[in-house]
């Protein structure tokens, strides 16, 4: 088993296509493929990705009810290569419904909170956590924090991953984010900022206070800062310098759906090769980020799909 | 046809030190009806079924009578499990516990679990790690495809 990915608050994915969506409008799908159900959450889709890439994972965190046996089940049936060791919880795992229109190039995005994650379903996990890490290398831990667990968890399970002498990749938002980058012990850092371009307190507008943020992660111990810019554009950073990759060709918005995770999925993919090219990962990142946007749906990129892409973006070199 | 495609890439197992009660919690989500148990090293050193708690929690004659009806005081089931719910599952639980690996024909698991009156076994590597299980229902719809001969 190379990679562990936790997925604290997974979800079932909902995608719903509708062709000029409008609000408070009665609107019918055309075609059964235009609604689909898929397992969700950050981590579970990096999971799913690296299966596609033919990566061993271990996919962990806490499932719930109804919906939960759904996404664990989904996941099982979708590759061989994805082992689950979910703790089960009492309430309900949640639903992300994303509805997609080609047309108007938008994505309406509804997530709801998810199960209240109870101290002993916490004590359960983290033990588990304990004994699956001696069984990998990379952890990636991504997405939200269930209601009930402390912001605290991101900063403890990468620290756990730092002492034993392993690779963290951690893709989130807020303090939990904040926290585990700060303690320097998270190798890889990606905020994720697509509700709001809030970090550390201070909202980015232009690209030199991207740079000046993931200057800041860097100085805090990570080897590798991703942020994305603009909607064609991240700003990576490691401490042989920071750049802009930019994509050569438009993306529409509504083919950004799994674009983060696939970026995650291709800088993994590349450090369980060559573990210390962080520049190098953040180029297969890129290319398997641009690969998955040519697709409307979340889908399961391939290694020759990341080869292909490998110059479909430009690199400007900022600092 | 082998274990490794018939089997249920799932890892979740309990430790030794975990109680009956937890036990009980986690087979009721999980829509379970055993867990393995492994130690710190992931490597499986017993087995825990709904059976062997009922087992455990009836009067040690029990196997001895036709019928629950000759049970004197059917109450005594539910006394005697409030006495065992906090007790660690490593009392309770078969060991050794019946493993296969993966590469274990189909046959030879559906040979196991029946000899043993089994409906979940674990699977497990060259280590003797958890990989995952292999329950009846799978192996039975394995045989309605015409896979097992394979």
């Amino acid at each position: 088993m190379n990679v562990l990915t936790v997925t604290l608050n997974p979800a079932l994915d909902r995608e719903i296509v509708v062709e000029n969506f409008k609000i408070n409008e009665f609107h019918r799908v055309k075609n059964p493929s235009y609604s689909v159900m898929d397992p969700g959450g950050k981590g579970i889709n990096v999971s799913v990705i690296l299966s596609g890439l033919g990566v061993r994972n271990i996919a962990m965190g806490f499932l719930g009810g109804y919906i939960g046996k759904v996404v664990e089940e989904r996941m099982r049936l979708m590759s061989d290569l994805i082992t689950t060791a979910f703790i089960h919880v009492e309430e309900e795992t949640r639903e992300n419904i994303a509805i997609v229109d080609p047309v108007g190039e938008t994505i309406t995005e509804i997530n709801s909170s998810g199960p209240i994650v109870k101290p002993d379903d916490l004590r359960m996990f983290v033990r588990r956590f304990d004994v699956a890490l001696s069984r990998v290398r990379h952890v990636v831990i991504s997405g939200s924090i269930p209601r009930g667990v402390d912001n605290e968890i991101c900063r403890s399970l990468c620290k756990k991953v730092s002492n034993s002498g392993k690779v963290s990749f951690v893709e989130g938002i807020g303090p939990a984010f904040e926290m585990a980058v700060e303690a320097g012990v998270v190798t890889v850092a990606r905020p994720d900022l697509r509700s709001r371009k809030l970090l550390f307190g201070e909202t980015m507008v232009d690209l030199k206070d991207y740079v000046k943020a993931a200057k800041r992660m860097l100085e805090r111990g990570a080897r590798l800062a991703i942020l994305s810019y603009a909607v064609e554009g991240d700003v990576i950073a490691t401490n042989d310098g920071v750049w802009l990759f930019k994509t050569k060709s438009h993306i529409d918005r509504s083919h950004l759906l799994g674009t983060g995770d696939a970026f995650m999925s291709g800088v993994v993919n590349s450090m369980i090769e060559n573990e210390k090219d962080y520049f190098l990962a953040a180029k297969r990142g890129m290319a398997a980020a641009v690969a998955e946007a040519e697709y409307i749906s979340k889908e399961r990129i391939s290694l020759e799909d990341i080869d292909e892409h490998m110059d479909s973006f430009d690199i400007r070199e900022l600092e | 046809m082998k274990v490794r495609e018939a089997m249920i890439r799932d890892v979740s197992a309990m430790f030794e030190d975990e109680t009956i009660e937890d036990f009980i919690v986690l087979c009721l989500r999980q829509n379970r009806s055993g867990l393995p148990v492994v130690d710190e090293e992931f490597k499986v050193v017993g087995f825990l079924s709904e059976s062997d708690v009922i087992k455990s929690a009836l009067p040690s004659y029990f196997s001895l009578l036709q019928s629950a009806s000759f049970i004197p005081d059917t109450h005594q089931f539910v006394i005697r499990l409030g006495k065992i719910k906090d007790d660690h599952v490593s009392q309770h639980m078969v060991k050794p516990p019946v493993l296969i690996k993966p590469d274990d024909t189909v046959i030879y698991a559906a040979d196991l679990l029946i000899k043993n009156g089994l409906k979940v076994m674990p699977v497990v590597d060259e280590y003797g790690k958890l990989m995952g299980i292999v329950n009846r229902i799978h192996l039975i719809h394995a045989a309605t495809q015409g896979k097992i001969d394979r």
